[in-house]
């Protein structure tokens, strides 16, 4: 079987991404080292083969770069480019992490995941919990589509506008279903053993290559220049 | 002699919070090997019956429970459930809701996995069940992109690795189609010559035939009938109906009349008058292109590559037309389309005198869905009824509540009513939206008779009133029942749509 990166690799960088995202780039350097991880996922992305999604995440950070720098200057004042600045600001800030989330959570399986937990000495209910939930993003977008498909069915007018009434409409059966699923969910994984107190055995095997330190190597040390340049320099 | 593998005494239970006890007094002996189908209407206690033996009852679901249940000499009340999971294996009704991972071969190694077996053993188990199950297609694939008879297959490939000797099937049948309940009598059949011992809860009866050793009817919490299998399977219709079960044998001319091929004969006749609705240009894919920012819509040059391809259909006003066809060739996504649903299908609809298109086809149109759960949004069924309408109009409202007879609720929270109220919530909110072509979206999956004979009866009064209706439906005694014509669909293309000529009267 093919394995890319180890999940314990993916987990590190989503940690250090979040980390250089809630920090502000003020200097030329540090806008560089914030571009170079955003990069790192793109790669990873054209790497798996989701060509697409590389490009559409590359143009968007582009464009909000290239809008932020070159269009719209610290002067900039109107309706509009107020807007603009908002959104690009945004997307400068976030998308590295928003990225690197959306890769992981697209490449890494459940298996793969609970097996490094396991590795990493993380109690079996915290990585039970993360599974779950893990396992629940593509459900709850499910049924959130045939939501979204009755409500259309009901004509737009619904709620007459009222951005309370169609948060509520949207909301509760969302919940009700989602409930009702983990519900039937749980019994079926406990019925086959989930939660016992055997240690719980993988066919996955772990083990970190190369690639995987160089990976978490790297992020260290930019995260680690990142916050020493803009705290001590 | 045999000895007992499962023995109940006199076990009662009452789910807490409920007023009623749901099972009262049962007595069960099952012996090793022993095929046992656990048979009655809706809410008589069989989920619970299989729900004791697997032990969610008392540990998943509390209530209060007395008597005994000894599973292969296993207490059920003192063995925590993750070691009931090597022993007592699990098939649900709803597919959907039965996985734990993501892919296929995770989800079979989820079991053994949990149980701490050795990886080389789980290996060899997994390619065990991937040759016995003829899997190896399915290896390797998103759970979320299968069709319900796979998942349906991996769920049992899932509890076979785990190698239990006892197989309890909770209503499996309920979300397939003909040809993977087929299948899924295959899996059982094999599970049956490998010894193990089966106890089957099931609506559908005809499919079991000749697989049975013994049939329990439950009745309110209690078991009132027994039979050998094969003396079951030789019980009259009428003695069956009687009992309110579904039949026992199907008549293939039920899905596949003999009546001649009427479709294209309603097209020649005049288009005006509102006498027909006229289906036109129905193409869709559900197989992107690669596309960057903006997707190109189907049209009917692609030809065999389309999952839908009608590009004309007539079917005459104030009739119940069954859609039938296997899992996957697009009866759903043909209702999805017909009411603009699917927004890259450009399809049109001509009717009364109209042409719909886009958006307005949902003016006309309304899709009740197989989960109606996701279609009740407010917090009483009358102001779900309200929702609907343009003009509010409580008269009107009441009116069509009393014609469902759903009036007595008027007040109640649509989430706290039975499954087949809900039904009919949905179906009144249509009504609301005064939609002229009702579309129902297998609305008898995992219904009891008496239930199904309900939802015919409505289908048929609600054509009478002069709204069309195209239900699509897996259920051969449906279509019997109420519909007036039968429209096949095999490969996203209309094979036939024949008439039915004599319906089956089975009024309650």
């Amino acid at each position: 079987m093919k394995r890319n990166l180890d999940p314990r690799a993916k987990l590190y960088m989503l940690f250090v991404v979040s980390i250089i995202v809630m920090l502000s780039a003020t200097t030329p350097l540090l806008w560089c080292i914030r571009t170079m991880i955003t990069m790192i996922p793109i790669m990873l992305l054209i790497k798996e083969k989701r060509y697409a999604w590389a490009l559409r995440f590359f143009v968007l950070y582009a464009l909000a770069m290239i809008l932020t720098f070159f269009v719209l200057g610290s002067g900039s004042t109107g309706m509009w480019k107020a807007f603009l600045t908002g959104y690009c600001g945004i997307i400068l800030q976030f998308s590295p992490a928003f990225i690197t989330a959306w890769y992981v959570i697209r490449t890494m399986k459940v298996d793969e995941f609970m097996s490094a937990m396991q590795k990493m000495h993380v109690p079996d209910s915290i990585t039970i919990s993360l599974a779950v939930v893990m396992r629940f993003f593509p459900t709850i977008k499910e049924e959130y589509g045939c939501i979204r498909a009755a409500m259309k069915m009901r004509g737009s007018s619904l709620a007459g506008g009222n951005v309370w009434k169609m948060m509520e409409y949207r909301l509760i059966p969302l919940l009700f279903s989602c409930v009702s699923i983990g519900d039937e969910l749980s019994a079926a994984a406990i019925t086959r053993g989930l939660g016992g107190k055997v240690k719980r055995t993988s066919v996955v095997v772990l083990e970190m290559k190369s690639i995987d330190y160089l990976l978490m190597l790297f992020l260290t040390g930019a995260a680690a220049v990142f916050v020493f340049v803009k705290y001590w320099v | 002699m045999k000895k007992n593998i499962i023995s109940m005494e006199h076990v009662s239970f009452c789910y807490k919070g409920a007023k009623k006890g749901l099972l009262s007094d049962v007595s069960l002996q099952v012996k090793e090997g022993e095929v046992l189908l656990l048979c009655g209407s809706s809410g008589s206690g069989k989920t619970t019956l299989i729900r004791m033996m697997n032990g969610l009852i008392p540990h998943y679901y509390p209530g209060e429970m007395t008597g005994e249940v000894r599973v292969k000499d296993y207490d059920i009340r003192t063995t925590p459930l993750y070691e009931l999971a090597g022993v007592v294996g699990t098939v649900f009704q709803n597919p959907r809701s039965q996985f734990f991972a993501v892919d296929t071969d995770e989800e079979i190694v989820f079991g053994p996995e949990n149980i701490g077996l050795d990886p080389e053993e789980i290996k060899r188990r997994e390619r065990d069940v991937t040759e016995e199950f003829h899997l190896q297609k399915l290896l390797g694939r998103s759970l979320f992109a299968l069709s319900g008879g796979e998942k349906q297959k991996i769920a049992c490939a899932g509890v076979s690795a785990l190698l239990p000797d006892i197989i309890l099937l909770d209503e499996p049948s309920s979300n397939l189609d003909l040809r993977s309940i087929q299948k899924l009598r295959c899996v059982i059949e094999k599970w049956k010559r490998q010894g193990k011992t089966i106890v089957i809860c099931e609506h559908r009866l005809w499919y079991l035939k000749g697989l049975l050793d013994r049939v329990i009817y439950m009745e309110k919490g209690k078991m009132t009938k027994q039979w050998k299998g094969d003396v079951f399977y030789t019980l009259s219709g009428e003695k069956i109906r009687d009992l309110m079960l579904r039949p026992l044998e199907l008549n293939p001319e039920w899905m596949d009349p003999k009546g001649e091929n009427v479709q294209g004969a309603f097209g020649k006749e005049k288009r005006e008058g509102g006498k027909y609705i006229h289906f036109k240009n129905y193409f869709f894919t559900y197989k992107r292109h690669p596309y960057l920012f903006w997707k190109k819509r189907p049209g009917g040059m692609e030809g065999k590559s389309l999952q839908l391809n009608i590009p004309d259909l007539s079917i005459p006003v104030g009739s119940v037309v069954g859609v039938v066809g296997p899992n996957g060739t697009g009866k759903s996504t043909f209702l999805r389309c017909v009411c603009g649903l699917e927004r890259d299908c450009r399809g049109e609809i001509e009717a009364y005198g109209n042409t719909y298109r886009g958006r307005r086809r949902m003016g006309l149109s309304y899709l009740v869905m197989q989960d109606v759960n996701h279609q009740l949004f407010t917090d009483s069924v009358a102001s779900e009824v309200m929702l609907s309408m343009k003009e509010k109009d409580e008269g009107c409202c009441e009116h069509i509540l009393s014609n469902l007879g759903l009036l007595e609720y008027k007040k109640k929270h649509p989430m706290a009513l039975s499954g087949g109220q809900k039904q009919r919530v949905a179906i009144a909110s249509a009504l609301a939206a005064k939609a002229k072509l009702l579309l129902f979206d297998e609305p008898t999956s995992g219904l009891d008779f008496a239930h199904m004979v309900k939802v015919g009866n409505l289908l048929e009064k609600i054509a009478k009133e002069g709204r069309t209706v195209l239900v699509s439906t897996h259920d051969p005694e449906l279509i019997a029942m109420c519909c007036d014509y039968v429209l096949s669909i095999e490969n996203g293309q209309v094979s036939s749509l024949k008439k039915v000529e004599n319906k089956l009267q089975w009024k309650q």
